[in-house]
């Protein structure tokens, strides 16, 4: 993974050394709370409901041991021990103090981390496939393109006082697995006609209140020219994006509202009038950043693993090896998701002791790394299929050995009116009741890969409309009401979901699931057929009636 | 300072700016103590209310301060009043290592 | 109303037209003038290249913090050519000067208010806390990159 050299670091020291002067500052009144606001969204310190939120940035999701410790002490020492894992491969807390801040944003710069542009109107975390480097179907690592963009966006001089937040996303693999169609710009590495490689640029996604997918503005861009025309599409957003509304103020809208063809025309102007002057880097600097990212050293192992094998006698370990584990392109290797989803608990949350435990094994078992997902689970990306049972069973200790990953429990769920300023209802609660509900492995089994996703509010950080089953929390004349939506997809196949029906009350919602779950379990063609193919083979109808209490169908065993 | 405000009786609160923890305006300054509160039970109490919410404002000292219904009503001051619904930490997620 | 430069505080030496005067302006122009336009931030710079040679001075409205559509302006006057002075005019925050300087501009302009609450040593000590920049600047500083590119070439 990458490592700071004197400049990257000098950086975010000097960033430290501004964000402590800026809150001086602001406590002696030099700067108003108005001023101080996108200051300090742009180190990451929101203001929740009850306290302070500090959002870390771990730059597409990937995470060395040693930053994974550094993250434990400082949930112990400055916050509640614990800390809580986002939807876009971040680390938040939740209860730090103002006063605080500066001392724990150098106590991140001690590992090389910061939570530069984590919040703001700018361009934010880089996000990227969390099997990066790993997965057969990679054409290339994201993650060196990543880096780069993380370092050409940071305290950028034009661009850090956008219309509003600026999502980027890059894919290298077959499978997007980093949900590029819904952000403001998914990247996509290609390979063009004479084999060298390029990357296809889609603008305009992204979740909220006006869902939309990307559009594809450059079927094919160069690798040497990304940089300068990610500035020219930076630069017609500064111009033209809408500033008179906060609900209008995304690229979607602008790219919604001149067409994706002017759009497009208006990014090759600029492009064309700053191509050559310098933006882009050169081969070597790609080289340079590339080779942090060299896979590690790699055993040579025969495909199969006799401890591996005889240990699934057990056949709570075999439950675990056959959702938690993904094929790795080295043979004898897998890439091991620990999920942060343990029954009826908060997901996406780890203690400080769970996070020390999550660095012991990737020290010992992942050649000291581990991984993000924009699903909030951790995975150790290089584990010898040999020694899975012994990371499973030191998962077992530490409560993290659920094994349902993609199942109908893993459920993401952004923090919500528990934590969070802008909600309209909770979440957490919703998320921990439908997981009790659906609790026996041997139904989660059977009910096979479905992804619910639960926002608290129509920001959708939950990504609610790309979940197979989507949960909007809303206030209707000061009651909690929950709207449920089928047949989002954040994957290849992007799709937003549709409205099922009127919302619901909360305590309603486990039983509504449960009822959709039921008829799916009827309908389905065979125990292959996923819930979000039969959805897309039946459609909606036959499901609204499900949301209703008085209907109930009975599953066939 | 435009728009409606909310039914008397009223309440004036924010979060403090160090802490963050949430705050209400008492007679001799912020407490995060709700039964300390000054009740605002009439129009004159009010409009003090008010000024002393502008004040805030320009001050500085509490962020984002607003008038709430004294009753808290709607579930959202309910929770700012009791903290976070759910357990989280330890106490959600404790094994024993 | 208060102006600073990367140096401190200075005074104005400029004869400054509103954007709709400015035809006029440059038509009735005497030789010693030094003459500038204040435009505002919603216009395409290429609309000024016409007679960017002419002007001594270009000022670009900062209607609010936030907005940093100024940025953009500024960077491209100086792409197009323009070899004035650059002046960001309006609601800035010392935070934002050391960018203002990066993206070509020489000076900035706030209201009584705002420089009674920020003496030039605050503007003068944000700016000076950050010394690296990833992206190219117009006041100095080589990018992080160009730095890297030199050290590879020394070794």
């Amino acid at each position: 993974m990458y490592r700071y050299d004197e400049f990257d670091e000098t950086l975010v020291r000097e960033r430290v050394a501004q964000f402590r002067d800026q809150v001086e500052r602001r406590i002696a009144g030099a700067l108003t709370e108005e001023e101080f606001v996108l200051i300090r969204q742009m180190n990451g310190l929101y203001l929740q409901l009850h306290a302070y939120m500090l959002r870390v940035a771990i730059p597409y999701g990937t995470l060395s041991a040693r930053q994974m410790r550094q993250l434990a002490l400082i949930a112990d020492r400055h916050d509640r021990g614990y800390g809580h894992f986002t939807t876009r491969q971040n680390i938040q807390f939740n209860w730090p103090r103002l006063k605080e801040v500066a001392d724990i944003l150098d106590l991140l710069a001690d590992v090389e981390m910061h939570c530069i542009q984590t919040s703001g109107n700018c361009i934010r975390n880089v996000t990227a496939d969390h099997y990066a480097g790993v997965a057969a179907d990679e054409i290339e690592d994201p993650r060196p393109t990543a880096e780069l963009i993380r370092q050409w966006s940071s305290l950028h001089p034009e661009f850090s006082w956008l219309p509003r937040k600026f999502k980027i996303a890059v894919t290298g693999a077959a499978e997007d697995r980093a949900a590029i169609g819904v952000h403001d710009i998914g990247i996509r590495i290609v390979r063009g006609e004479a084999g060298e490689t390029g990357y296809q640029v889609m603008v305009g996604g992204g979740l909220g209140r006006t869902p939309m997918i990307g559009k594809i503005v450059r079927d094919f861009l160069p690798r040497g020219e990304l940089l300068s025309y990610l500035e020219a599409i930076l630069r017609v957003y500064n111009l033209e994006g809408r500033r008179d509304n906060k609900y209008k103020a995304r690229v979607k809208i602008l790219v919604h509202e001149l067409g994706v063809e002017a759009f497009t025309a208006r990014v090759e102007e600029e492009f064309a009038a700053l191509a050559g002057r310098g933006i882009d880097v050169d081969a070597e600097e790609i080289a340079r950043i590339a080779a942090y990212f060299a896979p590690p050293a790699y055993e040579t192992l025969p495909p199969v693993s006799e401890a591996f094998e005889a240990a699934k006698r057990d056949p709570d370990f075999a439950r675990f090896a056959r959702n938690n584990l993904f094929p790795h392109k080295v043979p004898g290797y897998t890439a091991l998701t620990v999920s942060l989803k343990p029954i009826g608990k908060p997901p996406g949350d780890a203690t400080a002791d769970q996070m020390r435990v999550l660095a012991d094994l990737a020290e010992a078992y992942s050649f000291g790394e581990l991984r993000v997902t924009h699903v909030q689970n951790i995975v150790l990306p290089h584990v010898r299929l040999d020694d899975v049972p012994s990371v499973w069973a030191a998962l077992v200790e530490a409560g993290l050995a659920d094994a349902n990953v993609g199942l109908i429990t893993d459920i993401i769920s952004c923090p919500g009116m528990d934590y969070c300023k802008l909600a309209t209802a909770r979440s957490i609660p919703i998320a921990e009741e439908i997981s009790k509900r659906f609790a026996d492995a041997e139904r989660q089994a059977l009910i096979g890969r479905l992804g619910i996703k639960i926002s608290g509010c129509i920001n959708a950080c939950g990504h609610h409309h790309v979940g197979h089953i989507g949960i909007l929390g809303l206030d209707k004349a000061g009651v909690e009401n929950y709207q449920i939506t089928l047949g989002g997809d954040p994957g290849d196949r992007t799709a937003l979901g549709e409205r099922l029906g009127p919302g619901i009350d909360g305590d309603e919602v486990p039983a509504a699931i449960e009822r959709i779950v039921d008829l799916y379990l009827h309908l389905r063609t065979g125990d292959g057929e996923e819930f979000i193919d039969t959805l897309r083979r039946v459609g909606l109808d036959p499901f609204r009636e499900a949301l209703q209490p008085r209907e109930t169908i009975r599953a066939a065993a | 300072m435009a728009g409606k405000r909310p039914a008397l009786p009223l309440v004036l609160t924010a979060n403090d700016l160090f802490g963050g923890e949430v705050v209400y305006f008492t007679r001799k300054g912020w407490s995060a103590d709700r039964s300390r509160a000054f009740v605002a039970v009439d129009e004159a109490g009010a409009d003090a209310l008010e000024a002393s919410l502008e004040e805030a404002i320009a001050a500085g000292e509490v962020v984002d301060p607003y008038l709430i219904d004294a009753g808290q009503a709607h579930y959202r001051e309910q929770i700012r009043l009791t903290g976070p619904t759910i357990a989280y930490g330890e106490e959600a997620l404790h094994v024993s290592l | 109303m208060p102006l600073l430069d990367r140096n401190g505080w200075t005074t104005e030496s400029f004869t400054i037209v509103a954007y709709d005067d400015l035809d006029a302006a440059l038509a009735a122009r005497t030789p010693e003038q030094k003459l500038g336009v204040l435009v505002p931030n919603d216009i395409h710079p290429r609309m000024l290249a016409p007679v960017q040679d002419r002007l001594d001075l270009i000022a670009v409205q900062f209607p609010q913090h936030k907005d940093g559509r100024g940025f953009s302006l500024g960077r491209m006057l100086r792409q197009q050519g323009f070899t004035g002075t650059l002046r960001a005019s309006g609601h800035i925050l010392p935070d934002q000067f050391g960018f203002a300087l990066h993206d070509g501009f020489d000076e900035v302009e706030i209201d009584e208010a705002q420089a009674a609450r920020q003496p030039v040593e605050q503007w003068l000590h944000a700016r000076a806390l950050i010394s690296e920049s990833y992206q190219q600047t117009r006041d100095g500083p080589a990018t992080i990159f160009e730095k890297r590119r030199a050290a590879r070439a020394a070794g």
